[in-house]
């Protein structure tokens, strides 16, 4: 009922004036590239993360984990594991994600204190990623559906596109503004504005490294421009394309760790 | 005594600080010790706790404090020939009974075989099915006492020394659990919670002189399970005897009555939620059968704030129990602060137990949490009502490595 809804809504925009649309078009093709470069690289790939949350005191902690991840579809429905492995009170924990385009996510968490397989109802997914200043989305990736864009500027190296959510009432930002680099089609700078216009939340990529011929970001930074704090995020050890059975996104490797493709290695 | 305890603890959280020493991370160690095949070392890790509780009210039947112990947790797991070993065990020291314990909650071998059959054989935490906090397919021995005096949810779930197999095949698994020595619950029994005994119809504390008999045998348990497209089925089956002393023998002791339970379950998205049912059948051979039945929601209310809501009830041809239990949760943005309330309130008996509790979490090696365990009752003789003797409110320390 829902999905309908949005389709009717879509297509009652397409009508809106032909100018528009070309505009809307194009900045939309930019950010679905950037998307599929962000988040559905190769098939199937692993990684090593680490984050380091600094809090507006200073005071640092640390996030340590492996992912897994296969692309059902480009742009589609994508199979996740995250295997933590940092700090204690976490350690052996396992987060499994069925990421849905136009549905809530499933989502399981593995405790192995309990030996608890618990499945997580849908959330708001512009809440703390473990605690750090990433959001869930920023890590799993915004549907890009979700936000309407239009190119605010461009210049030989990036475009800046202004993205503004489509349902308002569901996100904390009024918009936001993204940059996104020619070289790669990787979005390397993004920044939250509320309504008063003020910038309060910003996303930089720090480093960018070409894996298998990829690009792929291996380290950023999400600052907290209010209340100061900041995370940062590494990832080691990437691989892509390697080949990952279907059958690993399951039950079975929230109990029994799939210890042959978590091996890291460059 | 308490002095003792805490002292200890200072003990061993110096002892903690030094194993961990190493383990600190700055901004230069980004490009160190991630874990690699040329890095893996053994690696110990634990906590060190410190907890500390007392009941309301003087009881009849005990003294006012309810636990005070300082508490060594020590694991470790290696890979090694293509089989994962666990070790974990808990020393503490428990101010309630003034003596040292240890318990080891897990060591085990786990591997696989034919590339589909996950083997895992030692001492293990074991659970299935889809309650919260309501049991009806899992068969698995609990601590309630642990539960019941504020100690950390970990220790709700007592270890079973089994052998596990799961088998996985493209239109169902399978899991099969023997368990070679019957294990029962760590049920409440006096000598630390008093409760109602129905042989003297009254409530009742430490009494020596009543004997628990233990079966001798081995317990099976099998689940056959499925996820399709985001929909979790399974299907139990159980063979051993009730988890707590049910029955009396022929001298009136106190005894675990033989129990054969087969069940089902489904849990799915709903909605905007969870949903998830539950039946059982349970069969007791010397007493009658029952059924038992669970259906239940969850859903996130607010940003950050879940709530999940259960109607259960035991239906035998003599008596019926009703329970309904809700679960609200909170944390704050940065999830550090966990704030939740576990109600369970029987209609039907006139009985509850609530649960509020905290988790906070300091940093990646300090937390602190704390809450209570509250009863209420109409009568005495009820299930959650013959605890309210032992209402109690208590508050742990930990420092995890």
């Amino acid at each position: 009922m829902k999905a309908l809804f949005l389709t009717a809504l879509s297509t009652a925009v397409l009508f809106v004036s032909s100018q528009a649309i070309s505009a809307e078009k194009s900045a939309r093709e930019i950010v679905e590239q950037a998307e599929l470069n962000a988040y559905y690289s190769g098939d199937d790939g692993r990684s090593a993360a680490r984050m380091i949350i600094t809090d507006n005191q200073g005071r640092q902690q640390m996030r340590q984990f492996t992912i897994l991840r296969k692309d059902q579809q480009d742009g589609g429905v994508q199979d996740m594991m995250i295997f933590f492995s940092r700090p204690a009170d976490v350690r052996d924990t396992v987060f499994r994600v069925v990421k849905q385009v136009n549905d809530d996510d499933d989502r399981w968490l593995y405790l192995p204190d309990l030996d608890l397989v618990k499945r997580i109802s849908a959330g708001d997914k512009r809440t703390s990623f473990v605690g750090s200043h990433f959001f869930y989305e920023d890590v799993s990736g915004r549907n890009t559906e979700l936000d309407s864009y239009e190119l605010i500027s461009e210049n030989e190296d990036s475009y800046v596109l202004k993205g503004t959510a489509k349902e308002p009432g569901n996100v904390e930002f009024s918009y936001y503004e993204v940059v996104i680099d020619k070289e790669h089609m990787l979005p390397i700078e993004s920044t939250f504005y509320n309504d008063s216009g003020e910038a309060y939340r910003k996303m930089e990529v720090l480093k960018v490294e070409t894996v298998q011929g990829y690009p792929t970001v291996t380290h950023s930074r999400m600052s907290d421009l209010t209340n100061g704090g900041q995370t940062e995020m590494q990832f080691r050890f990437m691989k892509y394309n390697i080949g990952l059975p279907d059958s690993i996104f399951s039950e079975r490797s929230l109990r029994n760790p799939p210890a042959e493709w978590l091996q890291l290695r460059d | 005594m308490i002095y003792r305890a805490f002292s200890l603890f200072t003990v061993l959280f110096t002892l903690a600080q030094a194993a961990s020493a190493q383990d600190s991370w700055g901004d230069e160690q980004w490009d160190s010790d991630w874990g690699t095949e040329q890095d893996q070392s053994i690696n110990v890790y634990g906590f060190v706790e410190a907890a500390i509780g007392g009941r309301f009210e003087s009881s009849p039947y005990h003294k006012r404090l309810s636990i005070a112990e300082p508490r060594l947790q020590l694991g470790f797991d290696e890979r090694w020939q293509d089989i994962t070993w666990t070790a974990k065990a808990d020393g503490w020291y428990d101010g309630f009974d003034e003596t040292w314990h240890g318990q080891i909650r897990e060591l085990n071998a786990q591997f696989t075989v034919f590339d589909n059959t996950d083997i895992k054989v030692g001492r293990q935490v074991l659970t299935w099915g889809t309650g919260d906090y309501l049991f009806l397919n899992d068969l698995f021995p609990k601590d309630w006492q642990s539960f019941f005096v504020g100690r950390d949810q970990e220790y709700l779930k007592a270890p079973s020394d089994a052998l596990r197999i799961t088998s996985y095949f493209d239109w169902f698994n399978i899991d099969f659990v023997w368990s070679p020595e019957f294990d029962h619950d760590n049920y409440i029994r006096g000598e630390r919670l008093s409760y109602f005994n129905p042989l003297t119809g009254q409530l009742t504390g430490d009494d020596p002189s009543i004997q628990f008999i233990e079966p001798t045998r081995d317990e099976y348990a099998v689940r056959l399970f499925r996820n399709y497209d985001g929909v979790e089925y399974a299907v139990y089956g159980y063979d051993g005897f009730t988890k707590s002393p049910e029955a009396v023998t022929e001298n009136f002791q106190p005894t675990f009555g033989r129990l054969t339970v087969v069940g089902a379950s489904v849990r799915m998205t709903f909605g905007p939620g969870l949903v998830n049912t539950e039946v059982a059948n349970y069969n007791r051979h010397n007493a009658a059968d029952h059924w038992r039945a669970l259906v239940g929601y969850e859903q996130e209310l607010w940003t950050r704030f879940t709530g999940g809501f259960q109607a259960y009830i035991e239906k035998g041809d003599t008596q019926t129990r009703t329970v309904l239990t809700t679960r609200l949760t909170w944390r704050d943005e940065r999830d550090d602060l966990n704030l939740s309330l576990f109600a369970f309130v029987s209609p039907n008996q006139n009985d509850g137990y609530l649960r509020p509790t905290f988790d906070y979490r300091i940093d990646d090696n300090w937390s602190f949490s704390g809450g209570f365990n509250l009863f209420f009752r109409e009568t005495p003789n009820t299930f959650f009502g013959q605890f309210t003797e032992n209402n109690n409110a208590y508050l742990r320390m930990r420092y995890a490595f």
